[in-house]
């Protein structure tokens, strides 16, 4: 019959293209999954919790640190004021024994002399605008004397970031003084590098 | 699922009123048999389920009907898979929520620059697929004058941060009081617990990823694939809740450290940030630098306040 | 109890076995079916295996086609209660026997629906997380949870009506009006149910301005009555001609009416939409903005969006012109209204949803091959479950499978002439 052998080629059609659709299955012929693109381990730098910089409270604590900064008297006379140097715009010349530091505490070029944080009678302590005395290690009390918003935050432990527990009961804040993070004679918060920005699932489709 | 006629041709030749012929007994088999061959092949990828379902997977209770007893062996359960694929036994609990604890969270923008550290660690201590990639916090760079998400950056690659004219804004899990994510997932998998910290139970969800269409932050995460995490950088601290390896198809987002803020530390966020732009801790402590900042301060947001999802997350400015 | 018990057997075995026989045309038919569907079934296979990473979704556009195809069907289910209006309360005899093949197209259209579904979650093995007091039911909060229920019960409501029917036809009995008559108006209001929670899916989700509008759910409505009639003037037509079964034009212009309306308030409410997102200077157009104009040098679905437009707007001109009343150009407007509609519902409504993504960024979406592979898998799912059920239900109206023919060889069932068919009741 004319239509069973129509009906015999479509079933024969069909079995061929199922196997060879089996084969195709078989061999995974198609829609394999593409390797997905290498995406770099983060630099263990960007997980560190140290600070910027390390204060000078925290190298006099840490035993057998290396203070020889410290020591002003190895090359300072006692009783003998150091003094300040000026170029002709009025900025202050750094000598040549410090030079590591960078001066910058203050929009152009203001509150340019070291003793207005340094003793110079004193100089291994610091000293206030209004004649106190300060430890070294004390910047907090010295940095707050005239950032005043500041200190209020900080002691609150709402500027700069707090350590410890935020439970009271297992001890609660712990406090970063104000040189661990910014340098007392260019305080600025430095810039630095970002830590690499997200990666797309499907990187063609940005 | 699949309908199939994998023998067609069978019943046209049985034929009631005489036998079976030969011929279409064969025509009926070998087209049956090509079916079956078909059907068996198309399978086969199957075979390639890295993650497969056990019994006691398969029949698990949701976090809230598992009993101390239940869940000690599902912890069990979990502790040995984590050995198993990494070679590190974990030391994971399920840690509870505290009494007269409501978490806040508080963001400085003045003090943001920008570095992406907070990102990088909390992928750390969460034990975040790396490839692909899942990153909870997505810092955003602002340009001055506007709060506008869509104003931001989210790929920038600046030499310095922070850039002058842009102030910078992470975004992540706001921990909403009355979340959109839980009031539209259809099997209950993730809700708000007493400490306002919003939780996903990972073998619960069944990844309809509804609730990311929900969010208004693009806080959550999917699970595309099986998450790959270099065994040299899982962090064994885990909890049931929180950072304990995810699976293939489920839901994740930040939620706060939950094994760490749960025994009184701070978010790996707040721990790593250099400015110290990040203040986390309990509203209902009237002394916490939290409970300060909302009282203090003279402006703090909430993203997309109009919303009405009411963040435990806020943003403010200093000078 | 127990003949009545064996009786329903045979009736069934009888059913399954005639979906096997047909002539050359209808074996090429079913096995082109066929292949895709086991196509389609590799790709979900690999899916399974490898996670929806297969697919072209991200965190970013977290829903793609399976999703918009979902939304497209859901409409083409509730359209059959189009059918069941005239017939039922206007009392329109000549669509009465249609009824069945416009409720045996929502059954087909339900199980891709569901299976639509399934293919796109994560963890489809712990799908017994939704059963209602098996697993975490969160009704009534959840809009998907109200999803599951209504299109659950809307399948076992046409299931129950048309395999009663056809049963009763079957057994040479007259249907008792009690039970189904009742599900019949019950089904009406569900099927506007159906799709009005599919829209709130969308609707209640504040987070995401483009689709936070109370037009989503009239306009949900309005494309779903203009494609569904649409689909089914044609199907009727194919089984017109395949089945020889006697189907007036007077019932396809009926059809066509109903069309013409909901295309007309379809296209209105497209104008809606259009200028209140276009006419002030707010913010929250971006989607909007992406969707017709491109975005930040991002366009790929400008040139969808228009010719869905496009397509909407000339079928809307060709079906007010008398024009249609011609079978040939009433086809062009159905298809090109199926199309317009199934682009603007898909393409046009899920994806730009997430495009820009809330916090702003823009990440573009098109199916990767596997995906396209389930989807085609599926639509072949469905036309091979409409074109079995057919199989089955034609002979029964015709009469030519009944109780009284049970003796007769299946194949000169399947094969032999058409009687007139008598009204079902």
């Amino acid at each position: 019959m004319k239509q069973d052998g129509k009906t015999g080629m479509v079933l024969v059609t069909f079995a061929v293209v199922l196997w060879s659709l089996a084969a195709g299955f078989h061999f995974n012929l198609w829609g394999r999954q593409a390797r997905p693109a290498d995406i770099a381990l983060v630099d263990t730098n960007f997980l560190s919790t140290a600070t910027a910089r390390v204060s000078a409270a925290e190298l006099f604590a840490t035993p057998g640190a290396d203070t020889s900064d410290f020591d002003c008297y190895v090359c300072h006379e006692k009783n003998k004021p150091p003094t300040l140097r000026y170029d002709s715009a009025g900025q202050l010349l750094v000598p040549t024994e410090h030079k590591d530091i960078v001066m910058g505490h203050g929009s152009h070029g203001r509150n340019n002399n070291c003793f207005n944080c340094h003793n110079e009678s004193k100089l291994d302590t610091l000293q206030t605008r209004d004649g106190r005395e300060l430890k070294i290690t004390d910047s907090p009390s010295l940095c707050g004397s005239c950032h005043g918003p500041t200190f209020r935050d900080w002691e609150a432990g709402v500027h700069g970031r707090t350590g410890g527990y935020w439970d009271t009961k297992l001890g609660g804040l712990t406090f970063k003084p104000c040189t661990a993070c910014h340098d007392p004679h260019h305080p600025k918060f430095p810039g630095r590098k970002p830590a690499p920005g997200p990666n797309l699932l499907h990187p063609a489709s940005g | 699922m699949a309908q199939t006629n994998s023998n067609p041709g069978s019943s046209g030749a049985n034929s009631q009123s005489g036998g079976v012929t030969r011929r279409s007994f064969l025509r009926t088999s070998a087209v049956a048999l090509s079916g079956i061959a078909a059907i068996a092949a198309a399978l086969e990828p199957l075979r390639d389920i890295n993650d497969p379902i056990t019994l006691q997977r398969f029949f698990q209770k949701h976090y809230k009907e598992l009993t101390p007893a239940e869940m000690e062996k599902v912890l069990a359960r979990i502790a040995a898979e984590v050995e198993k694929q990494y070679q590190l036994r974990p030391q994971i609990k399920d840690y509870k929520p505290m009494d007269g604890v409501e978490f806040v969270y508080c963001l400085n923008l003045t003090r943001c620059i920008g570095c992406r550290k907070c990102v990088h660690a909390c992928v750390a201590e969460n034990n975040q697929s790396r490839n692909p990639e899942i990153q909870y916090i997505r810092v955003l760079k602002m340009p001055h004058g506007s709060l506008n998400p869509e104003e931001g950056e989210h790929n920038y690659k600046s030499e310095m941060v922070p850039e002058k004219g842009f102030f910078y804004m992470p975004v992540a899990c706001q921990q909403c009081r009355n979340s959109a994510c839980s009031k539209v997932c259809p099997v209950k998998a993730t809700w708000q617990e007493p400490d306002g910290i919003t939780v996903i139970d990972y073998d619960w969800c069944i990844g309809c990823r509804y609730c990311e269409a929900a969010c208004p932050y693009f806080a959550r995460r999917f699970n595309w694939t099986k998450p790959k995490i270099p065994k040299e950088r899982l962090n064994p601290n885990m909890s049931y809740l929180g950072n304990r390896p995810r699976m293939q198809g489920v839901m994740e987002k930040c939620h706060w450290c939950i094994q760490r803020t749960r025994a009184g530390k701070f978010p790996a966020c707040h721990a790593v940030c250099p400015a110290g732009a990040r203040k986390f801790g309990n509203i209902l402590d009237p002394n916490s630098e939290v409970s300060q900042i909302l009282r203090t301060k003279k402006v703090f947001i909430q993203l997309k306040e109009e919303t009405g999802n009411n963040p435990r997350f806020y943003y403010y400015f200093d000078v | 109890m127990i003949r009545g018990i064996r009786n329903y057997f045979t009736f069934l075995s009888r059913c399954a076995r005639i979906a096997f026989i047909g002539d050359w045309r209808y074996y090429s038919w079913m096995g082109a079916l066929t292949v895709f569907v086991l196509l389609g079934l590799n790709a979900w296979c690999k899916q399974f295996a490898h996670g929806l990473i297969t697919t072209g979704m991200s965190d970013q556009v977290s829903w793609g086609v399976y999703i918009s195809n979902f939304t497209f069907i859901v409409g083409v289910a509730a359209a059959a209660a189009m059918l069941v209006i005239p017939v039922y309360i206007y009392d329109n005899e000549e669509l009465h026997d249609l009824v069945i093949f416009g409720e045996l197209l929502a059954v087909a259209a339900i199980l891709m629906c569901l299976a639509f579904v399934t293919v796109d979650l994560g963890r489809p093995d712990r799908f017994w997380h939704l059963i209602p007091g098996i697993g975490k039911f969160n009704f009534p909060h959840s809009m998907l949870a109200w999803d599951v229920i209504v299109l659950n019960g809307y399948l076992l409501l046409n299931v129950h009506i048309c395999g009663y029917l056809l049963y009763s036809r079957y057994s040479g009995r007259k249907p008792a009006k009690w039970f189904y008559i009742p599900f019949v108006f019950v089904a009406i209001v569900w099927a506007v149910s159906i799709h009005t929670v599919t829209a709130f899916l969308y609707v209640g989700l504040g987070g995401r301005h483009f689709w936070n509008s109370a037009i989503v759910g009239p306009r949900f409505l309005a494309s779903a009555f203009t494609a569904g009639p649409a689909l089914i003037i044609l199907a009727l037509q194919v089984i017109r001609r395949v089945a020889a079964y006697r189907i007036t034009d007077k019932a396809l212009l009926t059809l066509r009416a109903i069309v013409q309306v909901s295309m007309l308030i379809n296209v209105f409410l497209l104008l809606n939409e259009v200028f209140k997102e276009f006419y002030g200077k707010s913010k929250n157009i971006s989607s909007s903005t992406y969707l017709f104009f491109g975005l930040e040098g991002h366009h790929a679905l400008v040139p969808w969006i228009w010719t869905a437009v496009t397509f909407n707007l000339i079928a809307m001109f060709l079906l007010i012109l008398p024009l249609t009343r011609s079978l040939r150009f009433l086809n062009l407007a159905c298809v090109l209204a199926i199309v317009g509609i199934w682009i603007e519902k898909g393409m046009g409504l899920v994806v730009p949803g997430f495009i820009p993504t809330p916090l702003g960024e823009i990440v573009e979406y098109s199916p990767s091959f596997n995906e396209t592979l389930i989807c085609l898998g599926i639509w072949a799912f469905g036309f091979l479950a409409y074109t079995i059920f057919l199989r089955m239900s034609v002979p029964i109206l015709q009469g030519r499978l009944s109780r009284q023919a049970e003796d007769v060889p299946l194949d000169e069932v399947a094969l032999g002439t058409a009687r007139s068919p008598e009204p079902l009741v």
